[in-house]
């Protein structure tokens, strides 16, 4: 072959093997974990430990067939998913994975059909490891897709909603003997309690630091000679371990009650939920400053100095220019903060503060692993809702409108 | 009318502008040139007050621009920067009335203004009137940032730069854009660059600056013709001054009559600069060329010898001054 003739180029031939390696990993251990793990578990009560059942036990062979045969069909799609100007493999997996997303909570009720004794009021049916497992691989799955497919943020939600209200109506009809759903019913007003507390304790904490924030921020810009001891504080506030600041915040709050009748009459005491708000503002502070302080000085100087040269006022500068370029950036700093809080307010039910960390360190005590999830699954839960949320509304108030 | 009387800047110890004194005439272009960090931007910024000078007088039409409430008097004078300062979050509409809405103008009034500008910097409304910064190109960018200078209708236009971040092709059309534009509004334009070719097709009156202070001023011709020292000289385009100067003058005002001999075959219009009718003449080995009007009918005729000796006893004109 001389060098003057043309390279060989495949073309136009369909390479079958192009596998998006990212998808075939995960389905492959979807397949694993479906088929190798215990899906579920029968205890004839809330003491007693369950026994695992591995999935042909649980769901029989029809089943069993019909789930491995979808997982099979993702494996197989995956393959071939990466060649270019195709996207037809990522839409059929897409349809897949939401399908075996809506299947599952059917499972469950197979699952509770045949499984579970119904002479026995207590049984209940707990989720096993390779439910668990199958379920978070294929919400990873999702979240590859999604990048795929580019997925505008509105088609992921009207996607996922639906699952969601489908889970939500098998959960609250037909899945009473699911241990879940056993603790849930037999607490369920300390629940709306719990999630009262911990959304209000969040809510409190995030309204506080953004207004605390926004102020450090800004005296930040107008003497900065203070920047780098203020940022020196606030880190420093962030590496005290959070149970170690509840501690230090005991006995000074509890001295406070003692002796200034005002704050007693609040309600403010050593325990409770005055000393887990000045933690959660204490860490909120550093995200909040920091996104806050860096948002408002990274609007382009340009930006700036053509704004004054037209001859706005420093007021409109900064009210019509400055801030609400900064604004996305700020949100993305509230965003942080809430979703940092909701998990901190978990550890701040041990102060007493109330919360779904109770039925957490509850769970805990008891060695009652669903009473655990009780506490853990809302906690999961709101603080995607909460990113996705404050996500949604900082990319709507990006230049130019939402994109 | 604009006037600098020995106005000094200091940043700290920094003296970044040095006595400059200047004196630009209503509707004049008034171009300052020089090398980065030669004070000319930091003598435009003065005059809106964006920076306070340190010593002298600055006056707009007689009065201390220390005597006008900084924020009033910049709303009273246009300003365009190299990378447009366009407001990201608004449309291009928003972004044109910005000054008159600054102003109180009734809505009516900003929209029918706002429309006028687009119409007359080549900006189709429905097309571009919602769009955002972001979707323009640097060329419609600037066109935009020069319709937001121009939205209240001010007397005197500040320039930095304008078309410094531009493409060759498209900072050429809105050079030729901005002249038709003077030429139709006379303002008074105060325009910072370090490109003198720019400073030389613009301005007719130009300043030289360098480290601090002004080196020379005076019409591009007189600069041409007699550049002060070696530096302004070589700002000129040391040897290449001759075409400079060339480049400056139209073929129509250098023609002679037909004469009885055959008319030479290259043809060039008359609008033609001498620079090009020069490059014209060495493409096609020739030292004559027949002028032709629009109409592709000869006017007149070029002769590389008569412009020689004329440009010989212009100069010999100039000695006697």
């Amino acid at each position: 072959m001389s060098l003057k003739d043309p390279l060989p180029v495949a073309k136009g031939r369909l390479c079958w093997f192009s596998p998006n390696w990212v998808l075939l990993l995960l389905s492959t251990l979807a397949l694993g974990a479906f088929l190798g793990l215990e899906i579920v578990s029968v205890a004839p009560n809330r003491i007693v430990s369950g026994t695992g059942y591995p999935v042909f036990s649980a769901l029989g062979w029809p089943g069993t067939l019909l789930g491995a045969g979808l997982i099979l069909a993702l494996i197989g799609l995956s393959c071939m998913a990466d060649q270019r100007h195709y996207r037809g493999a990522y839409r059929a997996m897409l349809a897949i994975v939401m399908a075996l997303l809506g299947l599952m909570p059917f499972a469950l009720m197979v699952a509770i059909h045949r499984l579970v004794d119904s002479d026995l009021p207590q049984a209940r049916l707990g989720i096993g490891a390779g439910f668990w497992v199958t379920l978070f691989v294929l919400l990873l799955a999702l979240v590859e897709l999604r990048t795929r497919l580019a997925l505008a943020r509105i088609w992921s939600w009207s996607l996922l909603i639906p699952i969601g209200l489908l889970w939500w109506l098998c959960l609250s009809l037909w899945l009473e003997p699911l241990a879940l759903m056993r603790e849930y019913h037999s607490r369920s007003e300390q629940f709306f309690t719990a999630f009262r507390q911990h959304l209000e304790l969040v809510g409190t904490a995030v309204g506080i630091s953004l207004m605390l924030g926004m102020g450090l921020a800004l005296l930040m810009r107008r003497y900065p000679g203070g920047q780098k001891a203020a940022f020196a504080v606030l880190n420093f506030l962030q590496t005290i371990p959070s149970l170690a600041l509840f501690g230090l915040l005991l006995a000074p709050l509890a001295w406070l009650a003692a002796n200034v009748p005002l704050a007693a009459s609040l309600g403010i005491s050593g325990i409770g939920w005055a000393p887990a708000l000045v933690a959660l503002v204490a860490y909120s502070l550093l995200p909040m400053v920091r996104n806050t302080f860096i948002a408002l000085e990274e609007v382009s100087p340009a930006v700036i100095d053509a704004a004054h040269g037209m001859g706005m006022s420093t007021r409109q500068v900064f009210l019509q220019v400055r801030l609400p370029l900064a604004l996305p950036v700020m949100l993305e700093g509230v965003r942080i903060t809430t979703v940092q809080a909701i998990g901190l307010t978990t550890v701040a039910a041990l102060i007493g503060a109330g919360g779904f960390g109770t039925f957490v360190f509850q769970g805990l005590g008891q060695a009652a692993m669903d009473m655990v999830l009780l506490g853990a699954l809302p906690i999961l839960l709101m603080a995607s809702v909460a990113d996705a949320l404050l996500g949604a509304v900082s990319d709507f108030l990006r230049p130019g409108g939402a994109k | 009318m604009i006037e600098l009387f020995h106005v000094t800047k200091r940043f700290g110890d920094e003296l970044a502008v040095d006595d400059v004194s200047l004196k630009i005439a209503k509707g004049d272009f008034c171009a300052l040139v020089g090398t980065s960090g030669c004070g000319k931007s930091t003598t435009l910024r003065m005059i809106n007050r964006l920076l306070e000078h340190t010593e002298g007088r600055i006056s707009l039409d007689g009065q201390a621009i220390r005597d006008f409430d900084a924020v009033q008097l910049r709303r009273r004078i246009g300003y365009v920067i190299q990378s447009t300062g366009l407001f990201p979050h608004w449309t291009v509409a928003r972004n044109i009335g910005l000054v008159p809405r600054l102003l109180k103008w009734p809505s009516a009034k900003v929209h029918a203004r706002v429309e006028e500008l687009m119409d007359l910097l080549g900006l189709p409304e429905e097309e571009f009137a919602h769009k955002f910064p972001h979707q323009l190109s640097g060329g419609q960018a600037q066109r935009v940032g020069v319709a937001r200078a121009l939205a209240a209708d001010p007397d005197i236009l500040l320039m930095d730069e304008p078309f410094g971040a531009l493409d060759p092709i498209t900072r050429e059309k809105l050079q030729e854009e901005l002249r038709a534009l003077q030429a139709r509004l006379h303002k008074t334009i105060v325009f910072v660059t370090h490109d003198i070719d720019e400073a030389l097709q613009l301005a007719n009156h130009l300043v030289v600056m360098r480290a601090g202070r002004v080196v020379q001023q005076g019409t591009p011709l007189e600069l041409l013709h007699k550049p002060a020292d070696k530096f302004v000289e070589s700002m000129l385009g040391g040897v290449e001054r001759g075409l400079k100067q060339a480049g400056l003058a139209r073929v129509a005002d250098h023609m002679l009559p037909l004469g009885s001999t055959l008319p030479a075959e290259s043809r060039v219009p008359g609008s033609m600069t001498l620079r090009q009718a020069l490059s014209v003449m060495l493409r096609d080995h020739t030292e004559r060329l027949t002028v032709v009007d629009p109409h592709e009918r000869p006017v007149g005729e070029l002769s590389m010898r008569k412009l020689i000796r004329e440009s010989k006893a212009d100069q010999g004109h100039q000695r006697e001054h």
